[in-house]
């Protein structure tokens, strides 16, 4: 019996041990993981959309709670302030729209200024190569610079300015939607987002 | 149905766990000398490796993830193993005394198998789903069989042959499992 | 003399992974780049070298019946904290390495040396054991890693050596070419000492 103690006493000191330190580890690692692992996968889109700020738009990002995903962890809308002198005059954004092959994420540039789009770009898709897969080539993403951001953005079949990708009008449906959703969060978090 | 088929087919023969992806090797090297060493082993892998490929999925999923401790992964991931493998050997013993006397001495083995481990954190990183999990874990783990029990068979016959002294053993095991990964590598044109 | 001794037999006595033939599977599968080699080499260095000192320190308190279970908690908090500081500063090492860095934990180096050296012996002699059987691992997986890459890529470290003509061979930093590199390397290794005891 005391034997049966004395194992279950050390294994759990060894534990408790363990896990405190790596409790420590883990908190001092935390921010430094999160910028590594957002400026490893986001930097480069949002080099594409904005330019000529002097600030760390990674260091400086927002995370906006918008949701939970199916294990019940929140979701957040990760928001990139370009900043000039201390002042931000544009943002980027990303977002997600539901393509022909599951969802698409596009980073959105809004110029906050003129109102504009400062331009997208593709940051994750599954489309099909060759055809909805043209969605990240510039042919495509450069239409949507200097759009003007009080209206949704539309397809040219719809009354709006943006030629859709020949043979595949879902992987379109799906950039624009997340396009305009960009914009629907930065028409109702506007404030919240500039300051 | 294709999709499954096809996670199968790749898991097998493409993506083979040894030979492609690296995991198991030292196993795969230590109990290749001989066939039946070798079929104890690829069976008790199969086993544990399902097995252990679910559980872990449901430990990721209904307690890591929602005690936001997934840092911890690791360390919940390799003692959930070490115990399952403690587990099935008192259960096997228990009731079903010959497949013990088959895999028993394979199964403390198989703890430190990074294939085990390995194939547990694919499926995490890959996001499959619990069906997916499954299938690919006993994929996986057929593959790993069936690769075993090909180097067995290979092995068996250097004792027939003259081999070089500095090439005798592991060494020799090393190249032909080279030959073998390249033979395999052909299978890349079947999806 | 003891620390020099338990420090040096780790670079040829024990040499891993050719002597002591163990921790195949990162040896096979991170040695594309003399970088990633180094890289993954360090990583085990530093959980060995920690777990040994922990595991030698308090040998006397862990009863024997649950040793292994304690080294492998022991082990893997340390390979978390590999994790975690890899993650944090060497972003897109961490990446390369991917999956192989929680797989440390069950690199029979770590256990093996736990078992049969550390959970006996001082803390000194542990410490010296960790670090050499560690360096030594890391010196051949650079090799490993630098004879692949300038063979499969034309380079060492990421530049280029090789003249302009040469036609990288990819075989090499394929999948065969670990298995039939890492088989002919430890020909190599065998065949010295072969000569050096018939001396």
């Amino acid at each position: 019996m005391r034997e049966i103690l004395r194992l279950v006493v050390v294994l759990s000191i060894i534990c408790a041990v363990a896990g405190f330190s790596l409790a420590l580890v883990h908190k001092v690692t935390k921010a430094q993981i999160d910028y590594q692992q957002v400026k490893f996968v986001k930097e480069p889109a949002v080099k594409r959309v904005l330019t000529g700020y002097d600030n760390d738009p990674i260091k400086d990002r927002k995370e906006l709670e918008i949701g939970k995903d199916k294990y019940g962890r929140p979701q957040f809308l990760l928001v990139f302030p370009a900043k000039k002198e201390g002042k931000t005059f544009a943002l980027a954004m990303e977002t997600y729209g539901k393509g022909y092959h599951g969802d698409e994420g596009v980073m959105v540039g809004i110029d906050v200024e003129s109102g504009k789009l400062t331009g997208i770009g593709i940051t994750s898709h599954s489309e099909t190569p060759g055809i909805g897969a043209k969605a990240v080539e510039p042919s495509f993403t450069d239409q949507f610079k200097d759009i003007a951001i009080q209206e949704d953005v539309k397809k040219k079949s719809d009354g709006g300015k943006i030629e859709a990708l020949s043979g595949a009008t879902l992987t379109t449906n799906g950039v624009l939607s997340a396009v305009n959703s960009a914009l629907k969060y930065y028409k109702e978090l506007k404030d919240k987002l500039i300051s | 149905m294709s999709d499954y088929l096809l996670l199968m087919v790749s898991a097998i023969l493409i993506n083979n766990i040894l030979l492609a992806k690296f995991l198991g090797n030292c196993p795969f090297l230590g109990t290749s000398k001989r066939m039946d060493t070798a079929m104890g082993m690829a069976m008790a892998v199969v086993f544990v490796l399902t097995l252990s490929g679910v559980i872990t999925w449901l430990v990721q999923y209904y307690v890591l993830i929602p005690l936001n401790i997934e840092y911890l992964q690791t360390i919940f991931f390799i003692l959930v193993i070490a115990f399952l493998v403690q587990f099935v050997e008192i259960v096997l013993q228990k009731t079903a005394p010959a497949l013990f006397r088959a895999l028993g001495i394979y199964l403390p083995l198989i703890t430190t198998n990074c294939a085990v481990l390995g194939v547990a954190i694919i499926n995490i990183n890959e996001e499959f789903g619990f069906f997916k999990t499954m299938f690919y874990s006993f994929s996986s783990a057929v593959g790993f069989g069936l690769a075993l029990v090909l180097f067995a068979g290979i092995r068996e016959r250097f004792a027939l042959v003259r081999i070089p002294k500095p090439l005798d053993g592991t060494a020799i095991g090393l190249i032909t499992a080279g030959l073998m990964a390249l033979a395999f590598s052909g299978f890349a044109g079947l999806v | 003399m003891a620390f020099g001794k338990e420090f040096t037999k780790g670079f040829w006595d024990l040499l891993p992974p050719f002597r002591l033939v163990l921790g195949l599977c990162p040896t096979l599968a991170v040695t594309t780049s003399a970088e990633n080699g180094l890289g993954m080499g360090l990583a085990v260095t530093f959980v060995l070298v920690c777990a040994n000192c922990i595991i030698s320190l308090i040998r006397k308190v862990i009863p024997s019946k649950v040793r292994v279970a304690a080294f492998i908690v022991i082990a893997a908090s340390f390979v978390v904290i590999t994790e975690l500081v890899m993650k944090a500063y060497f972003y897109s090492l961490s990446t390369l390495l991917g999956i192989f860095i929680p797989l440390i934990v069950v690199n029979c180096i770590i256990l093996g040396r736990a078992e049969a050296f550390a959970s006996k012996r001082g803390v000194i002699d542990s410490f010296a054991d960790g670090l050499g059987i560690g360096l030594g691992f890391t010196i051949s997986l650079t090799v490993l890693g630098c004879i692949r890459e300038v063979l499969g890529y034309g380079a060492i470290f990421g530049h280029n050596i090789m003249w302009e003509s040469f036609r990288p061979f990819s075989f090499m930093v394929k999948p065969p070419g670990a298995f039939v590199c890492l088989g002919l390397l430890l020909a190599l290794i065998n065949f010295i000492s072969m000569r050096q005891k018939a001396r």
